[in-house]
């Protein structure tokens, strides 16, 4: 199948030479469409020194419908839904964005930098976007304090 | 006799249950919208005491034929003669009788069939009407009707029908049961979906698991029986069966009620919270659609490109130019390596492909898959 052949490549690429911060691996040996990521909160941002724990899922058409990423690790952003499933909002991973040129190594990337920069006008917590154009010190303490309770490992 | 619990009938998804058993709620689609089915005590069940010549009876008989009683059941049969083949098979084994069939159904099932049932040595005889329609539960959606009100007509047609043959044979003499022992009372109470045995001195009925039918004791005084009971609860509940069986149409899972429907509309009166997908207005129906266009839509995502586009794309074979100066390059969408003399599929804005990636996204969206420009132009 094409799609496996391309999912074992650019796996093959993210595991060889991966991007900052950023450490991938599947979930299942024998299941390629079933990723973990490993990625760590931003410098500067107020989830460094976490570390999130992502699911990214491929379809089996992939590379022609995009790959779906939820954060495992609770995280407080405006990008991401405030439950259980951690669905992240990428403009690039909607399906009239999506184009099959584009990698997995870019749709990480750009998760990573929704980290150092949230896109509160493309929110899906209304809420915390609210707070974050609004007042931006609470939204830092908050993204702190849930940083440090969930994604930092208890040493 | 035996203890018949009530039925319960579920008027949303068409279930019968015991209510003894799973309560009023339905156990099916977990209504609340159901109707105590109540069964009047049946005189008749009761059969005479048998007489000692009675050995070859059959030992597993119900006592009450209407333990048994489905008034749907016989939507599972197709063998009109099913039922009382049964009969006469644990009567005495005399599976030779004759068998008088002058069914007046018309060529799609409708209408009512009358048949008598002889013993070779004449000792016993019994008759059946069977009432049938076309329009069961499972009527093949060839014989739909196109008006939706008409299968609600028909099956008051056929009740009347009914009821009118009824008083007919009820009013005059039997023409096809010469019994060796007349019975003076067996002109009443022929009913619709009823039988009647005539039987020789050993008098006894036997146990019929047939729906609808139940047996009638020849030699005791009986009741007149009340056409209109065996009506209200197998023809009339049928027939709203049958109506929902008709008037529904599946389409992506989302069950629709078309045209005036009396049931649909208590329904609707009655069920202010939906169930399951089921909906009975044009507005419920509105809905679930724009529903379903929201959960579908891929909004503003390109359409696909016709095939004649896509076969017309102009191909080539990948030269030094086209692998540019690191002097190799790869499809985008398989990530494979493309070598010198390859033959590729090129969009209008020059990007390249091999025919069997491109071709797999543009049946999906008309764009370039690295610029989005249109293959139109």
């Amino acid at each position: 199948m094409g799609s496996q052949k391309r999912i074992a490549k650019e796996l093959a690429e993210l595991v060889e030479s991966p991007p900052d911060g950023i450490l991938v691996k599947l979930a299942d040996e024998s299941n390629l469409y079933l990723w973990k990521v490993y990625m760590e909160g931003p410098e500067g941002s107020p989830y460094h020194n976490g570390k999130f724990l992502l699911n990214l899922s491929l379809p089996t058409e992939y590379p022609f419908k995009p790959p779906t990423v939820s954060f495992k690790t609770k995280i407080y952003h405006p990008n991401v839904t405030n439950d259980d499933k951690g669905s992240m909002c990428l403009g690039m991973l909607r399906a009239d964005e999506w184009k099959p040129s584009s990698r997995i190594h870019a749709v990480l990337e750009f998760a990573r930098q929704l980290l150092a920069e949230p896109m509160p006008d493309d929110a899906i917590e209304g809420r915390i976007a609210e707070q974050y154009k609004n007042d931006r010190k609470r939204y830092d303490e908050v993204a702190k304090e849930w940083t440090r309770k969930y994604a930092v490992e208890s040493s | 006799m035996a203890d018949v619990g009530d039925r319960m009938f579920c008027h949303a998804c068409g279930g019968v249950w015991l209510r003894d058993v799973q309560g009023l709620i339905c156990p099916h689609c977990e209504s609340d919208f159901t109707e105590i089915i109540e069964i009047p005590p049946d005189p008749d069940a009761e059969p005479p005491s048998p007489s000692p010549s009675s050995a070859h009876q059959p030992p597993a008989r119900s006592p009450n034929p209407w333990a048994d009683h489905d008034p749907w059941a016989h939507q599972e049969d197709d063998d009109l003669g099913h039922g009382w083949g049964d009969a006469s098979g644990g009567r005495r084994g005399s599976g030779s009788g004759s068998r008088t069939g002058n069914g007046n159904g018309n060529g799609d099932g409708t209408g009512f069939t009358h048949r008598t049932y002889r013993s070779p040595d004449g000792r016993f005889t019994f008759s059946t009407t069977t009432y049938t329609h076309g329009f069961g539960g499972r009527s093949p959606p060839a014989r739909q009707p196109t008006d939706p009100m008409m299968p609600m007509v028909q099956g008051l047609d056929s009740i009347f029908h009914g009821l009118a043959s009824t008083y007919r044979q009820q009013n005059r003499p039997p023409t096809s049961v010469p019994s060796s022992n007349p019975t003076p009372d067996r002109d009443r109470g022929r009913t619709l979906g009823s039988f009647e045995f005539d039987l020789d001195a050993e008098g006894r009925t036997p146990g019929s698991q047939d729906a609808g039918l139940h047996p009638r004791d020849a030699d005791g005084p009986q009741p007149v029986n009340n056409p209109l009971r065996t009506l209200s609860e197998s023809s009339i509940l049928e027939l709203f069966r049958s109506d929902f069986g008709t008037n529904t149409q599946t389409g992506g899972g989302v069950r629709v009620m078309t045209g005036p429907n009396p049931l649909a509309m208590l329904s609707t009166l009655l069920n202010f919270d939906r169930h399951g997908d089921a909906v009975y207005s044009q507005e419920e129906l509105d809905r679930v659609i724009s529903q379903l266009i929201e959960q579908n839509a891929t909004r503003g995502a390109p359409p696909p490109a016709p095939p004649i586009a896509i076969q017309s794309l102009p191909k080539k074979k990948v030269d030094k130019e086209m692998l540019g100066s690191e002097g190799r390059a790869e499809c985008s969408i398989c990530m494979d390596a493309v070598e010198l003399g390859t033959e590729v599929t090129v969009l209008p804005c020059k990007h390249w492909f091999h025919y069997g990636c491109i071709e797999l996204w543009l049946n999906q969206h008309n764009t370039c898959p690295h610029c989005r420009r249109s293959i139109d132009q």
